[in-house]
Protein backbone atom coordinates (compact mmCIF):
# COMPACT_ATOMS: atom_id res chain seq x y z
CA UNK A 1 0.00 0.00 0.00
CA UNK A 2 3.03 2.31 0.14
CA UNK A 3 3.19 4.85 -2.57
CA UNK A 4 7.06 5.64 -2.74
CA UNK A 5 9.13 7.89 -4.03
CA UNK A 6 6.63 10.10 -6.30
CA UNK A 7 6.77 12.84 -4.00
CA UNK A 8 8.78 11.97 -1.08
CA UNK A 9 9.14 14.97 1.40
CA UNK A 10 12.50 13.53 2.85
CA UNK A 11 14.93 13.78 0.43
CA UNK A 12 17.55 13.73 2.92
CA UNK A 13 15.94 10.68 5.21
CA UNK A 14 17.78 7.43 5.64
CA UNK A 15 18.49 6.34 2.56
CA UNK A 16 16.09 3.06 2.83
CA UNK A 17 13.38 5.44 4.36
CA UNK A 18 11.07 6.03 1.73
CA UNK A 19 7.77 8.24 2.77
CA UNK A 20 7.63 9.18 6.61
CA UNK A 21 4.75 7.55 8.71
CA UNK A 22 2.03 10.61 8.42
CA UNK A 23 3.04 10.80 4.60
CA UNK A 24 2.37 7.07 3.99
CA UNK A 25 -0.53 7.16 6.29
CA UNK A 26 -1.98 10.16 5.38
CA UNK A 27 -2.16 8.85 1.48
CA UNK A 28 -3.27 5.52 2.60
CA UNK A 29 -6.30 7.63 4.41
CA UNK A 30 -6.82 9.93 1.71
CA UNK A 31 -8.11 6.33 -0.29
CA UNK A 32 -9.88 5.70 2.82
CA UNK A 33 -12.22 8.57 2.82
CA UNK A 34 -12.04 8.61 -0.77
CA UNK A 35 -13.28 5.13 -1.12
CA UNK A 36 -15.95 5.98 1.76
CA UNK A 37 -17.55 8.53 -0.31
CA UNK A 38 -17.52 6.72 -3.47
CA UNK A 39 -19.41 4.30 -1.79
CA UNK A 40 -21.19 5.34 1.32
CA UNK A 41 -20.79 8.96 2.93
CA UNK A 42 -18.40 11.14 4.03
CA UNK A 43 -16.41 9.81 6.90
CA UNK A 44 -17.94 11.14 10.30
CA UNK A 45 -17.94 10.55 14.20
CA UNK A 46 -19.60 13.13 16.77
CA UNK A 47 -23.13 12.34 15.79
CA UNK A 48 -23.04 8.67 16.73
CA UNK A 49 -22.75 10.47 20.47
CA UNK A 50 -26.01 12.26 20.23
CA UNK A 51 -27.76 9.27 18.56
CA UNK A 52 -26.49 6.70 21.42
CA UNK A 53 -28.22 9.48 24.20
CA UNK A 54 -31.29 9.58 21.83
CA UNK A 55 -30.82 5.66 22.16
CA UNK A 56 -30.81 5.67 25.95
CA UNK A 57 -33.67 8.61 26.31
CA UNK A 58 -35.83 6.55 24.07
CA UNK A 59 -36.01 3.75 26.81
CA UNK A 60 -35.82 6.03 29.64
CA UNK A 61 -38.33 8.77 29.23
CA UNK A 62 -39.89 7.58 25.81
CA UNK A 63 -42.32 10.68 24.97
CA UNK A 64 -39.50 13.51 25.38
CA UNK A 65 -37.29 11.27 23.11
CA UNK A 66 -39.82 11.40 20.61
CA UNK A 67 -40.66 15.51 21.44
CA UNK A 68 -36.77 16.14 21.01
CA UNK A 69 -36.13 17.79 17.46
CA UNK A 70 -32.50 17.40 17.79
CA UNK A 71 -33.07 13.80 18.50
CA UNK A 72 -35.47 13.02 15.88
CA UNK A 73 -33.32 14.58 13.69
CA UNK A 74 -30.36 12.96 14.35
CA UNK A 75 -32.17 9.46 14.12
CA UNK A 76 -31.55 6.02 14.94
CA UNK A 77 -28.22 4.63 16.93
CA UNK A 78 -28.41 1.86 14.40
CA UNK A 79 -27.25 4.38 11.52
CA UNK A 80 -24.30 3.33 9.56
CA UNK A 81 -22.14 5.83 11.57
CA UNK A 82 -22.33 3.87 14.16
CA UNK A 83 -20.73 0.66 13.18
CA UNK A 84 -17.55 2.93 11.88
CA UNK A 85 -17.06 3.89 15.95
CA UNK A 86 -17.66 0.17 16.62
CA UNK A 87 -14.90 -0.29 13.72
CA UNK A 88 -12.49 2.34 15.13
CA UNK A 89 -12.62 0.64 18.20
CA UNK A 90 -11.29 -2.90 16.61
CA UNK A 91 -9.04 -1.01 14.21
CA UNK A 92 -7.05 0.65 17.12
CA UNK A 93 -6.96 -2.58 18.96
CA UNK A 94 -5.56 -4.29 15.87
CA UNK A 95 -3.23 -1.91 15.27
CA UNK A 96 -1.62 -1.69 18.58
CA UNK A 97 -1.57 -5.30 19.07
CA UNK A 98 -0.24 -6.56 15.76
CA UNK A 99 1.97 -5.78 12.99
CA UNK A 100 5.34 -5.17 12.05
CA UNK A 101 5.26 -1.15 13.28
CA UNK A 102 3.09 -1.89 16.04
CA UNK A 103 3.01 0.24 19.28
CA UNK A 104 1.55 -0.47 21.92
CA UNK A 105 0.10 2.24 24.42
CA UNK A 106 0.58 2.83 27.81
CA UNK A 107 -2.79 2.67 29.60
CA UNK A 108 -2.20 6.06 31.12
CA UNK A 109 0.34 8.48 29.85
CA UNK A 110 0.47 12.30 31.42
CA UNK A 111 -0.27 15.05 28.92
CA UNK A 112 -0.12 18.41 30.29
CA UNK A 113 2.70 19.85 33.39
CA UNK A 114 -0.43 19.86 35.81
CA UNK A 115 -1.30 16.51 35.76
CA UNK A 116 0.52 14.69 38.46
CA UNK A 117 -1.99 12.10 39.11
CA UNK A 118 -3.83 9.91 37.32
CA UNK A 119 -7.08 11.00 38.49
CA UNK A 120 -5.58 14.43 36.79
CA UNK A 121 -5.39 12.88 33.64
CA UNK A 122 -9.04 11.23 33.94
CA UNK A 123 -10.10 14.48 35.29
CA UNK A 124 -8.69 16.23 31.62
CA UNK A 125 -10.10 13.58 29.85
CA UNK A 126 -13.65 13.67 31.00
CA UNK A 127 -13.61 17.56 31.10
CA UNK A 128 -12.41 17.77 27.40
CA UNK A 129 -14.60 14.63 26.42
CA UNK A 130 -17.56 16.89 27.01
CA UNK A 131 -16.29 20.38 25.29
CA UNK A 132 -15.15 18.43 22.27
CA UNK A 133 -18.45 16.98 22.15
CA UNK A 134 -20.46 20.38 22.71
CA UNK A 135 -17.93 22.27 20.44
CA UNK A 136 -18.54 19.26 17.65
CA UNK A 137 -22.47 19.33 17.99
CA UNK A 138 -22.85 23.06 17.63
CA UNK A 139 -20.53 23.25 14.51
CA UNK A 140 -22.41 20.13 13.50
CA UNK A 141 -19.00 17.44 12.92
CA UNK A 142 -15.84 17.25 14.31
CA UNK A 143 -12.05 16.70 12.99
CA UNK A 144 -13.57 13.51 10.97
CA UNK A 145 -16.61 14.91 9.96
CA UNK A 146 -15.62 18.85 9.18
CA UNK A 147 -12.37 18.83 9.09
CA UNK A 148 -11.60 15.55 7.15
CA UNK A 149 -14.59 14.54 4.91
CA UNK A 150 -15.42 18.56 5.13
CA UNK A 151 -12.13 19.96 3.41
CA UNK A 152 -11.86 16.81 1.48
CA UNK A 153 -15.59 18.06 0.07
CA UNK A 154 -14.26 21.71 0.11
CA UNK A 155 -16.85 22.96 1.90
CA UNK A 156 -16.26 26.53 3.52
CA UNK A 157 -17.85 25.45 6.76
CA UNK A 158 -14.78 23.64 7.54
CA UNK A 159 -11.83 26.09 7.07
CA UNK A 160 -14.25 28.17 9.49
CA UNK A 161 -14.22 25.04 11.84
CA UNK A 162 -10.78 24.32 11.51
CA UNK A 163 -9.53 28.08 12.75
CA UNK A 164 -11.70 27.81 15.53
CA UNK A 165 -10.18 24.37 16.92
CA UNK A 166 -6.41 25.42 16.08
CA UNK A 167 -6.84 28.93 17.30
CA UNK A 168 -8.43 28.12 20.73
CA UNK A 169 -6.23 24.60 20.38
CA UNK A 170 -2.99 25.58 19.93
CA UNK A 171 -3.97 28.54 22.57
CA UNK A 172 -5.33 26.62 25.36
CA UNK A 173 -2.01 23.71 24.71
CA UNK A 174 0.30 26.70 25.00
CA UNK A 175 -1.60 27.88 28.37
CA UNK A 176 -1.62 24.20 29.94
CA UNK A 177 1.73 23.61 29.24
CA UNK A 178 2.70 27.20 30.77
CA UNK A 179 0.59 27.74 34.02
CA UNK A 180 0.10 24.25 34.89
CA UNK A 181 -3.09 25.03 35.18
CA UNK B 1 -24.49 -2.44 3.12
CA UNK B 2 -23.57 0.61 4.13
CA UNK B 3 -22.75 -0.67 7.56
CA UNK B 4 -20.67 -3.25 6.64
CA UNK B 5 -18.79 -0.17 4.53
CA UNK B 6 -19.26 1.89 7.36
CA UNK B 7 -17.61 -0.88 9.73
CA UNK B 8 -14.51 -1.19 7.54
CA UNK B 9 -14.10 2.44 6.83
CA UNK B 10 -13.82 2.44 10.96
CA UNK B 11 -11.01 -0.40 11.10
CA UNK B 12 -8.72 0.88 8.54
CA UNK B 13 -9.39 4.89 9.64
CA UNK B 14 -8.88 3.42 13.75
CA UNK B 15 -5.52 1.40 12.24
CA UNK B 16 -4.05 4.15 10.67
CA UNK B 17 -4.88 6.58 13.54
CA UNK B 18 -3.11 4.49 15.91
CA UNK B 19 0.06 3.99 13.71
CA UNK B 20 0.28 7.55 13.69
CA UNK B 21 -0.41 8.27 17.37
CA UNK B 22 -3.38 10.69 16.89
CA UNK B 23 -5.08 8.68 20.04
CA UNK B 24 -1.96 9.66 21.86
CA UNK B 25 -3.03 12.59 23.71
CA UNK B 26 0.47 13.52 24.68
CA UNK B 27 1.19 13.23 20.90
CA UNK B 28 -2.05 15.11 19.98
CA UNK B 29 -0.69 18.10 22.99
CA UNK B 30 2.52 18.43 20.85
CA UNK B 31 1.23 19.03 17.64
CA UNK B 32 -0.46 22.14 19.80
CA UNK B 33 1.89 23.52 20.77
CA UNK B 34 3.55 23.33 17.63
CA UNK B 35 6.30 20.69 18.73
CA UNK B 36 5.54 18.12 16.23
CA UNK B 37 3.53 18.70 13.64
CA UNK B 38 3.03 14.60 12.04
CA UNK B 39 -0.75 14.48 12.75
CA UNK B 40 -1.15 17.81 11.50
CA UNK B 41 0.86 16.73 8.50
CA UNK B 42 -1.20 13.38 7.99
CA UNK B 43 -4.41 15.16 8.27
CA UNK B 44 -3.50 17.81 6.05
CA UNK B 45 -2.11 14.94 3.62
CA UNK B 46 -5.61 12.97 3.87
CA UNK B 47 -7.27 15.75 2.75
CA UNK B 48 -5.26 16.48 -0.60
CA UNK B 49 -5.43 12.98 -1.45
CA UNK B 50 -8.74 12.51 -0.79
CA UNK B 51 -10.14 16.13 -2.56
CA UNK B 52 -8.06 15.12 -5.65
CA UNK B 53 -9.77 11.75 -5.26
CA UNK B 54 -13.36 12.84 -5.04
CA UNK B 55 -13.42 15.34 -7.55
CA UNK B 56 -11.48 13.86 -10.48
CA UNK B 57 -13.84 10.91 -9.70
CA UNK B 58 -16.55 12.32 -9.37
CA UNK B 59 -16.48 13.55 -12.98
CA UNK B 60 -16.75 10.24 -14.17
CA UNK B 61 -18.91 8.20 -11.28
CA UNK B 62 -21.39 9.43 -8.70
CA UNK B 63 -20.63 10.23 -5.64
CA UNK B 64 -22.15 10.48 -1.85
CA UNK B 65 -20.83 14.26 -1.17
CA UNK B 66 -22.46 15.64 2.17
CA UNK B 67 -21.44 18.91 2.44
CA UNK B 68 -22.61 20.55 5.93
CA UNK B 69 -23.97 23.80 6.36
CA UNK B 70 -22.21 26.68 6.74
CA UNK B 71 -23.45 28.79 9.49
CA UNK B 72 -20.65 30.77 10.43
CA UNK B 73 -21.39 31.82 13.78
CA UNK B 74 -22.33 28.67 15.20
CA UNK B 75 -19.37 26.92 13.23
CA UNK B 76 -16.86 28.77 14.47
CA UNK B 77 -18.12 29.19 18.21
CA UNK B 78 -18.37 25.38 18.11
CA UNK B 79 -14.60 25.40 16.47
CA UNK B 80 -13.89 26.87 19.35
CA UNK B 81 -15.38 25.04 22.32
CA UNK B 82 -13.76 21.81 20.46
CA UNK B 83 -10.56 23.02 20.46
CA UNK B 84 -10.77 23.76 24.11
CA UNK B 85 -11.66 20.19 24.73
CA UNK B 86 -9.29 18.69 22.43
CA UNK B 87 -6.31 20.31 23.90
CA UNK B 88 -6.79 19.43 27.29
CA UNK B 89 -7.84 15.92 26.37
CA UNK B 90 -5.36 15.27 23.76
CA UNK B 91 -8.61 13.28 22.51
CA UNK B 92 -11.20 14.20 19.23
CA UNK B 93 -14.43 12.08 19.65
CA UNK B 94 -13.47 9.12 17.27
CA UNK B 95 -9.48 9.12 19.04
CA UNK B 96 -11.02 8.59 22.18
CA UNK B 97 -12.41 5.67 20.60
CA UNK B 98 -9.60 4.18 18.84
CA UNK B 99 -7.57 4.84 22.15
CA UNK B 100 -10.23 2.67 24.30
CA UNK B 101 -9.40 0.40 21.40
CA UNK B 102 -5.66 0.46 22.65
CA UNK B 103 -6.19 0.01 26.03
CA UNK B 104 -5.61 3.45 26.85
CA UNK B 105 -7.67 4.70 30.38
CA UNK B 106 -7.83 7.75 29.76
CA UNK B 107 -9.65 7.33 26.47
CA UNK B 108 -12.45 5.90 28.53
CA UNK B 109 -13.05 9.42 30.26
CA UNK B 110 -13.17 11.13 27.58
CA UNK B 111 -16.08 9.01 25.96
CA UNK B 112 -17.82 8.98 28.44
CA UNK B 113 -17.34 12.80 29.11
CA UNK B 114 -18.43 13.06 25.22
CA UNK B 115 -21.67 11.30 26.15
CA UNK B 116 -22.52 13.29 28.87
CA UNK B 117 -22.10 16.46 26.42
CA UNK B 118 -24.04 14.80 24.11
CA UNK B 119 -26.74 14.46 26.51
CA UNK B 120 -26.13 18.54 27.77
CA UNK B 121 -26.32 19.59 24.29
CA UNK B 122 -29.15 17.79 23.53
CA UNK B 123 -31.06 19.16 26.78
CA UNK B 124 -29.71 22.85 25.70
CA UNK B 125 -30.68 22.19 21.82
CA UNK B 126 -33.98 23.94 21.34
CA UNK B 127 -33.41 27.04 23.60
CA UNK B 128 -29.67 27.89 22.86
CA UNK B 129 -28.35 25.93 20.19
CA UNK B 130 -30.99 26.18 17.85
CA UNK B 131 -31.04 30.26 17.41
CA UNK B 132 -27.52 30.44 17.18
CA UNK B 133 -27.07 28.09 14.60
CA UNK B 134 -29.52 30.18 12.74
CA UNK B 135 -27.47 32.98 12.35
CA UNK B 136 -25.45 33.92 9.35
CA UNK B 137 -26.49 30.30 7.42
CA UNK B 138 -24.71 30.19 4.30
CA UNK B 139 -26.60 26.64 3.63
CA UNK B 140 -24.21 24.06 2.03
CA UNK B 141 -21.36 26.21 0.17
CA UNK B 142 -17.73 24.89 -0.38
CA UNK B 143 -14.54 26.55 -2.02
CA UNK B 144 -15.88 26.43 -5.28
CA UNK B 145 -19.39 27.90 -5.43
CA UNK B 146 -17.60 30.76 -3.68
CA UNK B 147 -14.59 31.21 -6.25
CA UNK B 148 -17.04 30.29 -9.06
CA UNK B 149 -14.89 27.89 -10.39
CA UNK B 150 -14.89 24.23 -11.72
CA UNK B 151 -14.71 21.94 -8.14
CA UNK B 152 -11.92 19.40 -9.74
CA UNK B 153 -9.76 22.82 -10.32
CA UNK B 154 -10.27 23.65 -7.04
CA UNK B 155 -9.42 20.30 -5.34
CA UNK B 156 -6.45 20.02 -7.11
CA UNK B 157 -5.07 23.25 -6.92
CA UNK B 158 -5.86 22.80 -3.29
CA UNK B 159 -4.65 19.25 -3.29
CA UNK B 160 -1.02 20.40 -4.38
CA UNK B 161 -0.82 23.19 -2.19
CA UNK B 162 -1.21 21.23 1.22
CA UNK B 163 1.06 18.32 -0.63
CA UNK B 164 3.65 21.64 -0.75
CA UNK B 165 2.97 22.87 2.40
CA UNK B 166 3.37 19.68 4.28
CA UNK B 167 6.65 18.67 2.76
CA UNK B 168 8.30 22.65 3.26
CA UNK B 169 6.96 22.24 7.18
CA UNK B 170 9.49 20.94 9.40
CA UNK B 171 7.57 17.81 11.52
CA UNK B 172 9.33 18.37 14.57
CA UNK B 173 10.46 21.60 14.97
CA UNK B 174 10.68 21.73 18.58
CA UNK B 175 13.45 19.32 17.72
CA UNK B 176 15.18 20.06 14.67
CA UNK B 177 17.75 18.21 12.75
CA UNK B 178 18.35 14.64 14.05
CA UNK B 179 18.60 13.81 10.56
CA UNK B 180 15.90 11.38 10.20
CA UNK B 181 12.74 13.79 10.19
CA UNK B 182 9.45 11.92 10.77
Amino acid sequence: MAHPAAHSPTMTAAPSAGLPPWARYGIIFGFVSAASIALWAPIGVSGTYPRMIGAILGELTPEYAAANPYLVRMGSVLKPETFLLIGLLIGGFISSRFGRARLAARRVEMVHAGEKTDFARYRDAFLGGFLIIVGARIAGGCTSGHIISGMTQLSVSAFIFAAGVFGSGIATAKLLQKGGK
Amino acid sequence: MDRMTALFVGIAMGALIQRVQASNPGMIARNLRLENLSVIKFMATTIAVGAMLVYVMSLVMPMNFDVKPTYVVGVLVGGLVFGVGFALSGYCPGTCVVGAGEGRRDAVFAFLGGVVGALAFTLAFTTVIAPLNALADYGKITLADVLGLPAVAVALALGVVFLAVVKWLPTNPGRPALGEES
